[in-house]
Parts: C-alpha cells; sequence; structure tokens
C-alpha cells in the first residue's frame, strides 16, 4: 500500500519549528530514508505520519485513504521507536501478541503467531525472555515483529538503530532490509545516518530547516545533490566557490578547473563539488586538472587512507588506498559537478 | 560509617527490644530491666473486648484507606503525570505538600467543624475515619506513583501500544497498571504503616465504637508497664502485618494483567 504526504505543514504551538511544504510519495514496498541533521524535521515527519501530530495544513493518505486526521491507533501502522518501547512486562511472544490481542484474536492463535513472527525476526527459543534479558539488537527484532505482526499498512522506523553498536547496527540494517522486502511493505525509515540511508534505502529525502531538499536514489543523491548543503550533509566532499569562466570551466580561488559540460552561464558563481574518492594521486601531462601541493592531515581508516592536500591557499580532500607521499593530484573534469552557490 | 550505623541501629532497635522484653516481665518499676516472666499481659489484652475491637477496626480502616488511595491515586498519579498544564502542575504540588502544609491536627478540626452538624452528621463513623486517612496518605502514594511514571517513561510506551492499536482503556489496564505494580507495592506499605500507626486524626475524629488501635492503645499506658507493653508489641505486629498486606495486595493486582495478552 503506498503512502503519500501533499504539502503538508506543522508548527509547534508558540514556536516557528515544525515542516513546511513537504510533498512525499512512497510505493508499496520501498523504503524512503528520511535524513537531515538534528531539529531538521524529520521525526515531526513520521510523528505525522504515525498520528502523534496532527497537519495543520495538507493531508497524508494512506492507500488513497486520507488518514490526515485519523487517531493513531485507526492508522494501521507498524512504529518501531527508538528506544524500541517494548513493554518491560511483557514476555518477548506476549510484546508481539499484543497488537493481535487488541484485534481480538484468540489466545492459542495469537501465541502460535506470534512465535512465528519471532522465529521470522530469528529470535526462536527467545519467546518467554522479558525485553530486559535481551540484547539491543534483539530487543530491535522483538519491536520489529510487534511492529509487522498484525500486517500494518505501512512501517515507519524512528532512528531504530541509533542504539545499536556499529557491528550489530550493520547486520540489523541487512535484517530489516531483508524483512521489508520479505512484508513488501511501504517504510519510512528516520536516520541521521546517511551510510545507514544510502546503504539501506530505494530513495532517500533529505531535509533542512523542517524542508525536504531533495528526494532521489541513494546513487542520484550521492552524485548530483540538489544544493551544497546535501552534497555536504552526504558523504565527505570537496566544495569550492568558483566563477564559470567558459562551457566546460570554472575559476577557483586555486587556479581554473575543467568541468564535463554545463548549463551555467559565463559569469555565475557556482559551488564545485568533487568527491574525495575522485582525486586521483599523481598526474601525468594529460590530465586536465593537476595540482602540486603538500599534506598537512592524513588519517589512516584501515581500508582507505583520507589526506588533505594544501594547494597555494586552499585544501583539498582526497581519499585514496595508497599508502605512499602524496604531492600531486588531478582531477577528471567529468568528476566535478557544480552546484548552485 | 559503620560505627554511626551501628550505634544508629541500636538507637533504633532498643526500644522496641524493651518493649518486648517489658511485655514478658511480671513487674518493672525504677529498675532497669524488669523482674519476672509472665505472658499475663497478652492474654489480659487478648480478653479485653475494647482492644479486641480496636483491633479489628485498624485493619478495616488500612484495607480500606489502601483500597481507597489506590482507586482514587492511580488515575489521579496518571493525570498529573499526563497533564502539561501549569496550573495542575501547581495543583499537584500542593496536594503533595498537603501533609505538611495541614498537620493531621488541623485536618482533625476541619473534620469536627463539619462532620458534626445535623447536614452532615457522619463524625464518629468509620467512614469518616477511613476518609481521613485516605486524605492523610494520598500525597504520599500519589508521589512515589508519579516519580515511577517518569522514570519508566510511560508516555512513550502508551503511544507504542496505542500506535498497535489499543484503545485508552486497554492501554491503561495493559500498560499503565501493571507497570505501576512496584511502585504501588512501596506506595500502599507506605500507605499501611502511616494509617496503622495513625493517632492525632483518629483520636479527635473517631467513635466510641470505631476507635482505631492507636486510640485505645493510649488507654494502656494508664495501667500497668506490662499491659503497656504488650499492647504497643501488638500494634508493632499490626504494623508489620499491614505492610505485608499492602505489598501482597498490590502484588496480586498487577497478577491480573501479568499474563496478558
Amino acid at each position: 500500500m503506498s503512502l503519500a504526504l501533499e504539502n503538508v505543514t506543522f508548527t509547534y504551538a508558540g514556536t516557528s519549528a515544525g515542516v513546511f511544504d513537504i510533498n512525499l510519495y512512497i510505493d508499496d514496498g520501498e523504503l524512503l530514508a528520511v535524513i537531515g541533521s538534528s531539529g531538521s524535521g524529520k521525526t515531526t515527519l513520521l510523528k505525522l505520519i504515525a498520528g502523534f501530530e496532527v497537519a495543520r495544513q495538507g493531508r497524508i493518505q494512506l492507500d488513497g485513504e486520507d488518514i490526515t486526521r485519523r487517531p493513531v491507533r485507526e492508522r494501521q501502522l507498524g512504529v518501531v521507536f527508538q528506544s524500541y518501547a517494548l513493554f518491560p512486562h511483557m514476555a518477548a511472544w506476549q510484546n508481539v501478541a499484543y497488537p493481535l490481542k487488541i484485534r481480538s484474536i484468540n489466545p492459542s492463535e495469537r501465541r502460535r503467531l506470534a512465535c512465528e513472527a519471532l522465529e521470522r525476526v530469528g529470535l526462536k527459543g527467545f519467546e518467554e525472555r522479558l525485553p530486559q534479558t535481551l540484547s539491543g539488537g534483539q530487543q530491535q527484532r522483538v519491536a520489529l515483529a510487534r511492529a509487522l505482526v498484525f500486517q500494518p499498512k505501512a512501517l515507519l522506523l524512528d532512528e531504530p538503530l541509533s542504539a545499536l553498536d556499529a557491528g550489530l547496527r550493520s547486520d540489523m540494517r541487512d535484517e530489516i532490509r531483508r524483512l521489508q522486502r520479505e512484508f513488501s511493505i511501504a517504510t519510512v525509515h528516520i536516520t541521521h545516518d546517511q551510510e545507514e540511508a544510502l546503504s539501506m534505502a530505494d530513495r532517500v529525502a533529505v531535509m533542512e530547516a523542517g524542508r525536504l531538499v531533495q528526494i532521489a536514489t541513494p546513487l542520484e543523491l550521492y552524485d548530483r545533490p540538489a544544493t551544497r548543503s546535501v552534497a555536504n550533509f552526504v558523504g565527505e566532499a570537496n566544495l569550492w566557490e568558483g566563477v564559470v569562466v567558459s562551457a566546460d570551466s570554472v575559476e577557483l580561488p586555486f587556479g581554473r578547473l575543467q568541468t564535463g559540460l554545463h548549463n551555467y552561464a559565463n559569469g555565475t558563481r557556482v559551488t564545485v563539488l568533487v568527491r574525495p574518492e575522485n582525486i586521483a594521486v599523481g598526474h601525468t601531462a594529460e590530465d586536465a586538472n593537476r595540482f602540486t601541493g603538500r599534506i598537512v592531515r592524513d588519517r589512516f581508516l584501515g581500508a582507505v587512507r583520507r589526506y588533505d592536500l594544501a594547494i597555494e591557499n586552499s585544501v583539498i580532500l582526497g581519499q585514496t588506498g595508497t599508502r605512499g607521499p602524496i604531492d600531486a593530484v588531478s582531477i577528471r573534469p567529468e568528476h566535478v559537478r557544480l552546484l548552485p552557490a | 560509617m559503620a560505627v554511626v550505623t551501628g550505634i544508629y541501629l541500636i538507637y533504633l532497635f532498643i526500644p522496641i527490644i524493651l518493649l518486648f522484653v517489658g511485655s514478658f516481665g511480671e513487674t518493672w518499676t525504677n529498675t532497669l530491666l524488669p523482674t519476672g516472666i509472665t505472658d499475663a499481659w497478652y492474654l489480659e489484652l487478648w480478653e479485653d473486648g475494647s482492644f479486641r475491637r480496636a483491633f479489628m477496626v485498624s485493619l478495616k480502616v488500612v484495607a480500606a484507606t489502601c483500597t481507597f488511595g489506590t482507586l482514587l491515586a492511580v488515575p489521579l498519579a496518571y493525570a498529573l503525570y499526563r497533564s502539561a498544564s501549569r496550573g495542575v502542575m501547581l495543583a499537584a504540588r500542593i496536594v503533595f505538600l498537603l501533609p505538611i502544609a495541614a498537620p493531621p491536627l488541623v485536618l482533625a478540626f476541619g473534620f469536627i467543624l463539619i462532620f458534626s452538624t445535623d447536614a452532615l452528621p457522619w463524625l464518629g463513623s468509620i467512614w469518616l475515619l477511613i476518609a481521613g486517612h485516605v486524605v492523610l496518605t494520598l500525597p504520599y502514594l500519589l508521589q512515589t506513583l508519579v516519580a515511577d511514571m517518569r522514570h519508566l517513561r510511560l508516555e512513550e510506551l502508551e503511544l507504542a501500544a496505542e500506535s498497535l492499536g489499543a484503545t485508552f482503556r486497554e492501554r491503561f489496564l495493559d500498560v499503565v497498571v501493571p507497570l505501576l505494580r512496584h511502585s504501588l507495592g512501596s506506595g500502599l506499605i507506605m500507605v499501611a504503616a502511616l494509617s496503622i500507626g495513625e493517632f492525632q486524626l483518629s483520636n479527635l475524629i473517631s467513635g466510641f465504637l470505631y476507635r482505631p488501635y492507636p486510640v485505645v492503645l493510649l488507654q494502656a499506658f494508664y495501667g500497668s508497664t506490662g499491659f503497656a507493653c504488650a499492647a504497643t508489641v501488638i500494634l508493632l505486629g499490626l504494623a508489620l502485618l499491614a505492610a505485608a498486606g499492602g505489598a501482597l495486595a498490590a502484588r496480586s493486582a498487577s497478577k491480573y494483567r501479568k499474563n496478558a495478552p
């Protein structure tokens, strides 16, 4: 079932904080990640969809039905909370069976369904355990099973991995994605972790100051960010102020840079984006954009090495697998992106 | 630290031990310890109808105070916890401070003024005594419950239940009440202990037929020391019994929902 938000606006009473003019469409079986810095409005967006807050303007449609003002309990949405919000006095199976109890499923059937759901999330044998005796990852799985057991129309995930350690987080990303695909359910995943969003989502929506600034596939978002702030938020980036001087070059504070063909008029102020992994170490006479300098910061990150190469009055952030000394780099014109200033 | 704790414990337990010793002593006049051993004081106490009646009255008052206290405090604490209104929070603070602002004696005089009129002639009834005990103990129970609600982050658990389809009633009975069982238990122990030992208010508003044990106990001190000690030991036992009863009541109430769903 699909989920659609049309011109949704909401502000918290007595403040100017909220979300403004949100338009979103999440298709059946699609996972949309919503990312943004703290206070960007992503959690408010989830609250509006879940019904914990009511939109002042616009409407929210679930499978074509207007649910903007429908009470939370009638929305049929599975919600996984950041803290999981498992009932501490109920065993794992009782937590999962709770929505079935509410729906008046008979006791033996609800136990069977709950145990089945726990088995699907890999928790067979943990049915009688109280939440506080389970690990963070196991609690997360119980929360997922509980949110999915009653076959909700859509799934809402509120930073579900933020409380887990790095290793477990990676496993749970795959697990959530597997379950989401298995249930083929429209899912909104709120996160501040851009890596999590890029690795899990079909599409990613970026929020800034209560507004959606870009919705795109992870690849498109990374390669063609709409604004400087999106480029800065999603992944590492070299962002320089520049002026267009021709159809295939820009003038930067440290020299001229050859670009691919673009549509900006000469004299336009632009932001130039080059991803660190597109900075090639060393250069040959044929390279269009060649720079020499000295490393002022060098970070070894295991598989890769990230360095700052000082050139004239600027710094180039590069990323490489090379471990030797670096004093020259080159940038291929097709790796140079121009964004509005 | 250990020495100070030790001294404090001795200071705390010596009167209790002396009461116990005194209750089995034949005579105790101007000596450090009583002379002779007897169980006569307990037998005399058992045969005294007024003490037996007072004992039963106290048990009834404690049971009723715990019951009505629970029925009032749980929804009231919940309302206080959920309310974002400054006015309600101020009212809550006043209620919490009530036992300090209006001591039992003040409350008792108010009760006498109001309930000795022809319109409300309930002074001396057991129900008024229970009402008085509820008013006195409610703030303590409320404070315990509200603090626990904050600690449990009930709001998020309720949102979770609501998103799963639960109505207000289902959320309250399936999530709120069972989660409060521990604080309710400890709160009721406090209520029972306060109610059983309450003297000031009870002494002024209880009628001849419904005098609780502490009020009757006062009479014992006009008689022999052994009898007074035995009567006090019984009060101590009664307080322990009431506290245990309060804890058991809270535990059994929680069991009602423990097997859910």
